[in-house]
C-alpha cells in the first residue's frame, strides 16, 4: 500500500487493505434514487453504475462504455496500486459524448453507487466533447453508511477544439467507504473544461486530478468545496499542466474540517516551456473548526516559460474574529454570526460550480454538517 | 425625568496594558447629532469599540443607551438594546449578500427590519448592492452607504459613526452627511466621530466634543469645530500631554 513516506501520499494513510476485497461480477443491488438528480429537472440522458457495473442507461448522448472506446489518454504508467487496479480491472462504465458543433442543452446525470459490503469497484466515466460542442455532466457518488467498501472512480474528460465540457461530482460516500479517484481532463485549442467536486462523505476520499491544457488558448475552471468531520480524511492532489500557449486556468477550493477530520490540498501549476502567455491562479482556503482537526494546504508552481502570470493563495485558520464582531454588532448572536460566516465561506466556492442547480442542496448539505458540529 | 439616547459616565477603557480612556463623560440627547473630534490616537475609536463591546477592550464606569446599561453585555445584546456602530473600516463578509445579512438581522430583530432595509436601500440608491457580498469589492463611499443602509434597517436608539468621512472624496462626504441628516429624528441620538471638520460643512451638529488623551477636554457648539479648524489640536494637546504616551501607543496599535 502507498505510505505517507511517498511525496504523492504525504500527510495521509489509506485505511484498510486491498487484499481481502472482492471485485463483484454484477451489481449487488438495484440503483436507488438520487435527490441531486431531481434538482436538475429535465436531463438529456442518465445512467446508473452500481458496484462498478452499468445497470441502466437512458436518453441520448450517453452509452455503455465499449471495448472500442479506446481511452484518448496516453496510458501513463500506473503510479500506485490503486491506479494499477483501475487499469487492470476497470472497464465497465459509461461514455457521454457530444458530436462536433452539438450543444447539448440539458445536463446528463450519472449515478455511481457502491451497494455491496466488502467489494472494490472501479466505475468509469468518459466524457468526450467534439469540436465546438457543449456538454454538462453531473455525477453523484454514494454508498450506505456502516459498511466497508473501496471505490476507485476513473473519470476522463476530453474537450476538442473550442468545446465546452463541464463535470460536477457530488461525493456523498458512506462513512466507511474509501474512495481513491483518478480524474484526467484534457482541453484542445480554445476549449474550456470545468470541473467541480463537493466533498461531503467517505471515511477516506482522495482525488487525484490532472488537467492538460494542450491547445492554444485552452481554459480550465476547477472548483471545490469540502467539509470533513468525525474521522474523515479528504485528500486533493491537483495538477494543472499548461502545455500550450495562452492557456488559462483557475483553481478555487474551499474546505472546512471539524472533529478529528483532516484535509489535504496540494496543487501544482506547471507551465511547460511552450506555455508562453499562461495565466493561472489557484486558491485554497481552509476553515479549521476544532482543535483536533487539521488542514494541509500546499500550493506549488513550476514555471518553465518566461512570459506567464501565475499566482496562488492559501490559507488555513479558524473563523474570522473581525467578521464575528461585525455581524454581532448588527444584532446577531455569536452562533448565528458564525453560521452566516461559514455559509459565506462555502458560497464563494459553490458559486463557481458549473451547474448552479445543485447549489441549494450542496449548500444545505454543507450547512447540515456545520450545524451538527456546532451544536 | 427623560433619559438621553446615550449617557456615558466616568468611562475608563484598557486595551491590554494600555489605559486608553481615562474617565469619559458624555451625553447625547434624543433628536440630536453630536460630533466627537480629536487628534489621531486620542481614543475616539476606542470609545466606539468599547461601547459596542469589542473583545479585548476592558471597560469600567457606565454607558447607557436609553437608560439601559451596556457594559458587561455581549456585542449582540448591546446592538439589540439599540446601539449601532458604523464602522470606520466595514468588514468584508465574503459570500454573504447584503440581502442575506438583512434577512438574518430581521430574523433576530423582527420583520420590520426587512421593510426598513428595503426603504433605506431605495433612499440611498443602494438596491443594486443588495445581492452583492457585504462590503466586498465596494469603494470607500459605497461601504459607508452600506453602513447607513444597515443603520436605517436597524433603527437604533444611538448611532456612533466612526470616522465616517475618512477616505471619502468630497461628493461621498456630502452623500454620507445627507444620509445622517435623513436619519435625524426624535427617537435617535447620533455621535459622529471625525478627525476633520470637513463633514461638518454638510452636517448640522448640535454639539461638538473634543477628546484628547482619553478624556473629553472641551465641549461646545458647532463653532468649536470652526475654532479647531483654525487653530488645530495642538493647543489642546499641549494642555493635556500627560497622556501622550498612551496617545502614541494607541496610534501605533491602530496601524497594525
Amino acid at each position: 500500500m502507498p505510505s505517507p513516506a511517498e511525496e504523492d501520499w504525504r500527510y495521509v494513510a489509506v485505511p484498510g487493505s486491498l487484499s481481502n476485497l472482492q471485485i463483484p461480477r454484477s451489481p449487488g443491488a438495484d440503483p436507488t434514487r438520487s435527490t441531486y438528480e431531481s434538482l436538475l429537472g429535465e436531463t438529456t440522458g442518465r445512467a446508473d453504475i452500481v458496484d462498478g457495473h452499468v445497470s441502466g442507461v437512458a436518453g441520448s448522448n450517453i452509452a455503455q462504455l465499449a471495448e472500442s472506446d479506446v481511452s484518448w489518454y496516453e496510458p501513463a504508467a500506473p503510479v500506485d496500486r490503486f491506479a494499477a487496479a483501475a487499469s487492470a480491472f476497470g472497464g465497465s462504465g459509461v461514455v457521454v459524448s457530444a458530436d462536433a458543433g452539438e450543444i447539448v442543452s440539458q445536463p446528463l446525470f450519472v449515478s455511481i453507487e457502491a451497494a455491496t459490503p466488502g467489494v472494490v469497484s472501479i466505475p468509469r466515466l468518459l466524457v468526450v466533447g467534439a469540436e465546438a460542442s457543449a456538454v454538462d455532466v453531473v455525477v453523484e457518488q454514494r454508498s450506505p453508511d456502516g459498511f466497508e467498501s473501496l471505490v476507485l472512480p476513473d473519470v476522463e474528460v476530453v474537450a476538442g477544439r473550442a468545446a465546452r465540457v463541464s463535470v460536477t461530482v457530488v461525493q456523498n460516500w458512506g462513512d466507511q467507504t474509501t474512495a481513491v479517484g483518478r480524474h484526467r481532463l484534457r482541453a484542445d485549442g480554445g476549449a474550456s473544461v470545468g470541473f467541480a467536486e463537493a466533498g461531503l462523505g467517505a471515511r477516506f476520499s482522495r482525488l487525484h486530478l490532472t488537467v492538460d491544457l494542450v491547445g492554444r488558448g485552452a481554459d480550465a475552471r476547477i472548483s471545490g468545496t469540502y467539509f470533513g468531520d468525525a474521522d474523515q480524511t479528504l485528500d486533493y492532489r491537483y495538477f494543472m499542466n499548461h502545455l500550450g500557449p495562452n492557456t488559462t486556468s483557475e483553481m478555487f477550493l474551499k474546505g472546512a474540517v471539524a472533529g478529528a477530520a483532516r484535509s489535504v490540498f496540494t496543487g501544482l501549476i506547471r507551465v511547460d516551456p511552450d506555455g508562453q502567455g499562461t495565466n493561472a491562479h489557484q486558491t485554497n482556503r481552509n476553515l479549521v473548526l476544532s482543535d483536533s482537526a487539521e488542514a494541509h494546504s500546499v500550493p506549488n508552481l513550476e514555471i518553465l516559460a518566461n512570459d506567464v502570470r501565475c499566482g496562488h493563495g492559501s490559507a488555513v485558520g479558524p473563523l474570522d474574529e473581525e467578521q464575528r464582531y461585525y455581524l454581532m454588532s448588527r444584532g446577531l448572536p455569536a452562533p448565528r454570526a458564525d453560521r452566516l460566516q461559514v455559509l459565506g465561506f462555502f458560497e464563494e466556492s459553490l458559486q463557481r460550480f458549473p451547474n448552479q442547480k445543485l447549489e441549494p442542496m450542496l449548500r444545505a448539505a454543507a450547512m447540515a454538517k456545520y450545524d451538527r458540529v456546532a451544536s | 425625568m427623560s433619559t438621553s439616547a446615550l449617557t456615558i459616565t466616568d468611562l475608563t477603557v484598557r486595551l491590554g496594558d494600555l489605559q486608553i480612556l481615562r474617565g469619559v463623560d458624555l451625553e447625547v440627547p434624543f433628536g440630536e447629532v453630536h460630533a466627537l473630534m480629536g487628534p489621531n490616537g486620542s481614543g475616539k475609536s476606542t470609545l466606539c469599540h468599547a461601547l459596542m463591546g469589542k473583545p479585548g477592550y476592558e471597560a469600567a464606569g457606565s454607558a447607557r443607551v436609553d437608560g439601559a446599561e451596556l457594559l458587561g453585555l455581549p456585542v449582540d445584546e448591546r446592538a439589540r438594546l439599540g446601539l449601532f456602530e458604523g464602522f470606520q473600516y466595514p468588514v468584508e463578509v465574503p459570500g454573504v449578500a447584503l440581502r442575506e445579512l438583512l434577512d438574518e438581522m430581521a430574523a433576530v430583530g423582527g420583520s420590520e427590519i426587512s421593510d426598513r432595509g428595503a426603504a433605506s436601500a431605495a433612499r440611498l440608491d443602494m438596491e443594486r448592492f443588495l445581492d452583492r457580498p457585504v462590503n466586498a469589492g465596494l469603494s470607500g463611499g459605497e461601504k459607508k452607504r452600506s453602513e447607513m443602509l444597515q443603520l436605517g434597517a436597524l433603527a437604533p436608539r444611538v448611532a456612533i459613526l466612526d470616522e465616517i468621512d475618512s477616505g471619502l472624496d468630497i461628493d461621498a462626504v456630502r452623500d454620507v452627511a445627507e444620509a445622517v441628516e435623513g436619519m435625524r429624528g426624535p427617537d435617535l441620538g447620533v455621535l459622529v466621530i471625525t478627525h476633520y471638520s470637513r463633514i461638518l460643512r454638510y452636517l448640522t451638529v448640535d454639539r461638538v466634543h473634543v477628546m484628547v488623551a482619553g478624556r473629553i477636554v472641551a465641549s461646545g457648539s458647532s463653532e468649536l469645530a470652526e475654532d479647531l479648524e483654525a487653530s488645530g489640536y495642538d493647543a489642546l494637546v499641549g494642555e493635556h500631554d500627560a497622556g501622550s504616551e498612551a496617545v502614541v501607543s494607541e496610534s501605533f496599535l491602530d496601524g497594525l
